[in-house]
């Protein structure tokens, strides 16, 4: 029997985040090109853009009313998936239109930015802004972003480790300080404002499997978001490979150091559910993801290229019925009961610590996004708050104790 | 015919795979392939050996060629052809140098930057250049049914047909071993190391190639689909005395689609004997 001293405390109560992808609900039905680098930017109509930006926003400013522990965005460019491009903009608002929700960035795509202590900036405002309730996410950008900007896609990571080292520095070293790096050089790096989370904001990095980010990481103590859009198997030996990649650095992993990111959807009943979502979720599924899996060459390492390709044939894109959506739980669809039970059973299997949940996808429309939000908020959340409480082991002691 | 032999030769960023063939003491002449990394399946490199001694190196990332870490630009690519022309002991006397698309692309900023290494240039389809209104297509991120069909003028090539395969395998949703994606994963990463942004091309190529001393002939093939004429006719206007030749049923890949007509043009320009 180990006894270790997460064992003994137990983990930190469940948090619930909302995530928003902000997608765009109207290309035209003949449209059945890519979604991404070149759908043709005739196809944003900016009358809807004015409708979707703001009622995005309000459904997020809804779930810090909800009681959300806090709200999720990200940052994608020239592509109908999700129309963010500049997450720091959306950030500021929320910074001031939420009140006690963290607001989490997931992330900025560092190896876009140019000079990256821009980040630093950015992310230090709204930390102040918020009154310190920034989640600083780091991401390496996908690949349809490496075509969008042109940046030498066998560079990504370089720039990223070196973006990232130099953001914490400028966080956390006083400034003025020269740093010179391969891709970055900057005389003086002496960034006004500094956050107000001392050292510095909590640290999330999403990833989808590749061996590389997670060894950083769990290197850093940092939380890794596992994406979703796979079956749940692959989520499972994500974060098996996660926890083990914490063992290497010598440490057993925090369940707060790993968030699940999974769209769901709550209605009265189970039938009325896949009634009225099934539609919305699969124009996300077939429209919206179609060249999001572009992979640009060098972008990622021959050994995680081999790791990441096992969980390839189960990407969502390949998904065709609503079965198979149901048996790799690509979302959680149901009444109230189950939609617990099933958010239960698979948190207990992956072990995190954070349930980041997609409440509006695809083309789902305002009304059913804020009663989905509401019946998740009354029905569903509080019981999630009590089955996962302070002190509790979120895995099981069985597979806890496996791995030691 | 001739057949080609590996040998490793040792440069400063590592050891690199070099194929070779040909009387040792006949001319030299060098082949710089194209991103395909076409060196073993060429035969007009055997053909070519019959005449000449024949140095086909892979480039870093290519075969067994090490040091494409060390690889960030088209300097870098010139910098280790130096090394190579040094370890190969081509830099007293140059070489008749042979490139293909990337290959002719190097081939060009070598003997643009150091003619001493270059006694004649032969640039078959060669990137390297941007021309106003005549991009060169896209290589990266396509479907291999569509590169096919820029890169050969007949779609019953051997190594067309074999790129029409490998769609249907991709089409099927089969999974593909990963063994034989690893070859063309790597030689992607390592053209996109050099050849990303700018895409293909130097900037500054174009006015700096009245430098160029070389002899020099420009190739295009007529059925070239990923580069289209402008550009032979560039290099061959840029470059004094270059002579520009069409070759009628060929596509991007002319080394592999018309090997004879090649050698011929070859042994019609580089000389026989030193």
């Amino acid at each position: 029997v180990t006894l270790s001293s997460s064992n003994t405390q137990g983990d930190p109560a469940m948090r619930v985040f909302s995530f928003h992808l902000m997608p765009y609900p109207a290309l035209p039905p003949g449209y059945d090109g890519p979604a991404w680098i070149t759908c043709p930017n005739a196809l944003f109509d900016p009358a809807v853009g004015h409708e979707i930006y703001n009622r995005y926003l309000d459904e997020l400013v809804y779930a810090d009313e909800l009681g959300f522990d806090g709200v999720c965005i990200n940052e994608h460019h020239q592509n109908a998936y999700g129309i963010m491009p500049s997450p720091n903009l959306m950030a500021s608002i929320l910074a001031r239109q939420t009140k006690r929700c963290k607001i989490a960035i997931v992330g900025n795509a560092l190896p876009l930015y140019d000079p990256p202590t821009r980040v630093a900036e950015e992310f230090a405002m709204i930390d102040c802004i918020s009154g310190g309730r920034l989640i600083a996410g780091f991401v390496v950008g996908g690949g349809p972003e490496y075509y969008s900007f042109s940046i030498n896609p066998a560079h990504a990571r370089e720039r990223f480790y070196e973006a990232h080292d130099l953001i914490i520095k400028a966080w956390t070293e006083p400034g003025p300080f020269e740093f010179i790096g391969k891709h970055y050089q900057i005389r003086y790096v002496n960034t006004w404002p500094r956050p107000v989370q001392q050292p510095h904001p909590e640290v999330w990095i999403p990833g989808v499997g590749s061996l590389e980010t997670m060894e950083f990481v769990a290197r850093h103590h940092y939380a890794y978001m596992g994406i979703p859009y796979f079956h749940i198997n692959v989520f499972e030996r994500t974060f098996r490979m996660f926890r083990e990649a914490c063992e290497r650095e010598g440490y057993e992993a925090d369940p707060q150091q790993m968030g699940w990111l999974e769209p769901i959807y709550v209605a009265e009943t189970d039938e009325q559910a896949r009634r009225e979502y099934e539609d919305h979720f699969f124009y996300f599924v077939k429209r919206l993801l179609p060249g999001i899996n572009i992979q640009p060459p060098g972008y990622t390492t021959l050994r995680s290229m081999e790791s990441m390709l096992k969980g390839l044939n189960t990407f969502a894109i390949n998904l065709e019925n609503w079965d198979q959506v149901v048996e790799g739980q690509y979302a959680i669809v149901g009444s109230p009961d189950t939609v617990y039970e099933k958010l239960v059973e698979n948190l207990r299997r992956l072990g995190t610590g954070n349930l980041l949940g997609l409440f509006q996808l695809g083309t789902l429309p305002g009304d059913l996004t804020r009663r989905n939000l509401e019946l998740f908020a009354t029905e569903v959340m509080p019981r999630l708050k009590r089955e996962f409480p302070e002190g509790v082991r979120i895995l099981p002691d069985a597979s806890a104790g496996a791995v030691a | 015919m001739a057949p080609l032999t590996e040998e490793k030769v040792s440069t400063s960023i590592g050891k690199q795979s070099v194929w070779r063939a040909g009387p040792p003491d006949g001319p030299t002449l060098v082949y710089l392939h194209s991103a395909t990394g076409e060196v073993p399946l060429a035969p007009v490199l055997e053909d070519l050996a019959e005449t000449y001694q024949v140095v086909a190196p892979l480039f870093p990332g290519f075969g067994e060629s090490e040091g494409i870490d060390q690889i960030n630009d088209i300097e870098d690519a010139v910098f280790h052809l130096l090394d190579l022309w040094d370890a190969l002991g081509l830099s007293e006397r140059g070489a008749a140098v042979v490139g293909a698309s990337l290959g002719g692309w190097m081939a060009a900023e070598l003997a643009m930057r150091y003619p001493s290494s270059t006694s004649h240039l032969v640039l078959v389809n060669p990137a390297g250049l941007f021309i106003e209104n005549h991009p060169i297509k896209e290589i990266f991120g396509r479907q291999p049914a569509e590169l096919a069909e820029d890169l050969f003028a007949d779609q019953h090539h051997p190594m067309a047909e074999m790129m029409h395969q490998f769609q249907a395998v991709v089409d099927s949703k089969a999974e593909i071993p990963f063994d034989l994606m690893k070859p063309m994963l790597q030689s992607l990463a390592a053209t996109a190391k050099v050849a990303w942004n700018p895409y293909l091309h130097d900037p500054k190529l174009l006015r700096r190639l009245y430098r160029v001393t070389a002899a020099t002939l420009v190739v295009h093939g007529a059925d070239d689909r990923l580069i289209p004429r402008e550009h032979a006719v560039a290099y061959a206007e840029a470059i004094g005395g270059a002579r520009l030749v069409d070759v009628e049923g060929a596509g991007h890949l002319l080394p592999l689609e018309k090997p004879a007509e090649l050698a011929a043009l070859i042994r019609g320009f580089v000389p026989a004997a030193g």
